[in-house]
């Protein structure tokens, strides 16, 4: 670990490990499917005979769910290392600012969705009275939005979780000028090696 | 891993017809035979894993965590059709398209089902070579 870190209380061990990773993005997966059926749940919900009432599900109700979910898209789309990478000569023609660009639509995008839903709810279902049972739709449109957004944050967490660092090393051969070479997986990576022949020594 | 063998062959498959039981129960009893959308969703829920696993190129690694991303995106399709398992059948029960009995014994007929598959994958997993 580093020693130029901020805050007195240190990451514990098991944050770093590769099960934590995996169960994070399984997570992630399950908090979206959690998003998708809670909204999922208020449209059925409004076409049922349960709903006696004139309130109902249509489109407008999508629309944040649809915002928040392709600002998940993006923003976990993104690759993370493009963001410092102004200064690197191998990633030119300013890569990092177009990631922000991206990054910061991905964002509005998704806090717009969680917007939305507030919204929505008020508008649809605050304002004009709408009783209980029928209120619960737009609590659900608020409750997706906001999983969806959780799950965007595990997922990115997840990714970003600074696994050990692999010290077996692997012998590449460069695709460009067929050298042959030792090194870590990671030191190759960082070097651009991304495919080539690899040998390893147990 | 733990050694597989005859027995646990015979506990699993089991376990498995004791899920799909209760998930058939679950339809034919109220004669509605919404709840068999469980079982197809959990028989496809390892499908991504897998088929991820298998167009991840070993050598490929396009982050520097060592992980590709495409092996991710199937561990969240994954994640994503397991829990849809489970919030189908609470969903069809909360708009009464299933009775409340129904929707317990099809969410745990489910459970085993997949835990079944996932048990079965960890068991009978061929030792992979780097």
């Amino acid at each position: 670990m580093s020693d130029d870190r901020l805050w007195k209380f240190r990451k514990p061990a098991w944050m770093n490990s590769a099960a934590a990773r995996t169960a994070g993005v399984y997570g992630s997966g399950g908090l979206f499917s959690l998003a998708f059926y809670t909204f999922l749940d208020s449209a059925i919900w409004s076409k049922s005979s349960l709903n006696g009432s004139d309130v109902h599900v249509t489109f407008i109700d999508w629309l944040p769910l649809i915002f928040s979910s392709l600002g998940m898209l993006i923003i976990n789309s993104v690759e993370k290392a493009r963001l410092a990478d102004d200064s690197w000569s191998y990633s030119g023609s300013g890569v990092a600012w177009k990631a922000r660009v991206v990054l910061f639509l991905g964002f509005a995008a998704l806090a717009g969705g969680m917007a939305g839903g507030v919204t929505v709810f008020v508008l649809k279902y605050v304002v004009p009275g709408v009783g209980m049972p029928m209120m619960g739709m737009g609590i659900e449109n608020v409750v997706a939005n906001a999983l969806v957004g959780s799950s965007s944050v595990v997922l990115w967490t997840a990714q970003r979780l600074s696994l050990p660092q692999e010290t077996k090393l692997i012998r590449w051969m460069s695709m460009e000028t067929g050298d042959w070479a030792w090194g870590t997986k990671n030191q190759w990576a960082n070097l651009g090696y991304r495919r080539g022949r690899s040998e390893t020594n147990n | 891993m733990p050694h597989a063998g005859l027995k646990t062959i015979i506990a699993l498959s089991f376990v498995l017809a004791v899920g799909f039981l209760l998930v058939i129960l679950s339809c034919a009893l109220w004669h509605n035979y919404h709840p068999l959308l469980v079982v197809a969703t959990y028989v496809i829920a390892p499908i991504p894993n897998w088929v991820c696993g298998h167009c991840a190129n070993p050598d490929d690694f396009v982050d520097g965590s060592g992980t590709a991303v495409v092996v991710d995106l199937g561990r969240f399709c994954t994640g994503f059709l397991v829990v849809m398992g489970i919030a189908l059948p609470i969903i069809l029960a909360h708009s009464d398209l299933i009775s409340v009995g129904a929707m317990a014994m099809s969410v745990v007929g489910g459970l085993l089902i997949y835990g079944t598959i996932i048990s079965f994958g960890m068991f009978f997993q061929e030792e992979q070579e780097f």
